[in-house]
């Protein structure tokens, strides 16, 4: 009776302890999603500012974005609690480097087109969606 | 999300696509062999059960489109090849391997062609 007693103490306790290690994990899981989730807007919103057809190109705005884009994603990178995300957070920043050096080429001598800008955004919200499962 | 990455055994419908008409004019012969390989590939990739594959052929089809009808130009498409490889790479990090492997060859092998393919159509 008492050894029932003991392992059904023990059964609860561990039951209780996995229940509260997954809602950590949620808790955590949403964290990083809703990081993934901002890197995702200022992306976009930087190729919404720079990749406009005919649209003069600023240096000193454009660089002062990528800067502030570099140390987005690092943080995130350096935040990140789930190291195997860890990898799919560099992806996302030489993703976004990427865009940042085709769109300075690009702009710088406009070039940009209406067709690069649509499919710039596809891009970006493809490996998104990826990146967080979807 | 893919289904697995599956072959699907029947073969899609061979309407001639707005591509399609634009590689059957390439004259180079030496890029004959690449552009067949190409449309052969494009097809069974369209057709196949897996998103991933499929969204992949879709969107190398349509950025050769542009890329012909001048909407892009050829630094715009090599970008966004690359863009695509990495966006794979993304993919399957989350996927455990074994069922993604079809998937990536196949992604990869439509990437690779497409970029040699795209030097003849412009």
């Amino acid at each position: 009776m008492k050894s029932t007693l003991i392992s059904r103490n023990v059964f609860l306790c561990a039951a209780a302890i996995f229940i509260a290690s997954c809602g950590t994990a949620t808790f955590t899981k949403t964290g990083s999603d809703a990081t993934i989730e901002s890197l995702r807007s200022f992306h976009l919103a930087f190729i919404g500012e720079f990749a406009v057809p005919g649209k003069k190109f600023n240096a000193t705005a454009f660089n002062a974005k990528v800067n502030e884009g570099n140390a987005k994603f690092q943080q995130a990178i350096a935040d990140e609690k789930f190291t195997a995300r860890r990898p799919v957070l560099v992806d996302l920043k030489a993703q976004f480097d990427a865009d940042a050096a085709h769109l300075k080429s690009k702009a710088s001598h406009g070039k940009v087109t209406p067709a690069l800008a649509s499919e710039m955004k596809k891009d970006v919200n493809k490996i998104y969606d990826h990146a967080l499962g979807r | 999300m893919p289904s697995g990455g599956k072959k699907k055994h029947k073969k899609p419908s061979r309407k001639k696509s707005e591509l399609d008409s634009a590689l059957d004019q390439i004259g180079d012969e030496s890029a004959a062999a690449a552009t067949k390989e190409f449309q052969d590939l494009l097809s069974e990739a369209k057709g196949d059960t897996s998103e991933l594959v499929r969204q992949n052929a879709e969107e190398v089809e349509r950025r050769l489109v542009l890329l012909k009808n001048r909407k892009i130009d050829k630094e715009d498409f090599d970008h966004f090849i690359e863009n695509q490889k990495r966006d794979l790479r993304v993919y399957v990090d989350g996927q455990p391997a074994q069922a993604q492997e079809r998937a990536e060859k196949l992604t990869i092998q439509v990437l690779e062609i497409a970029a040699k393919v795209a030097i003849a159509l412009i």
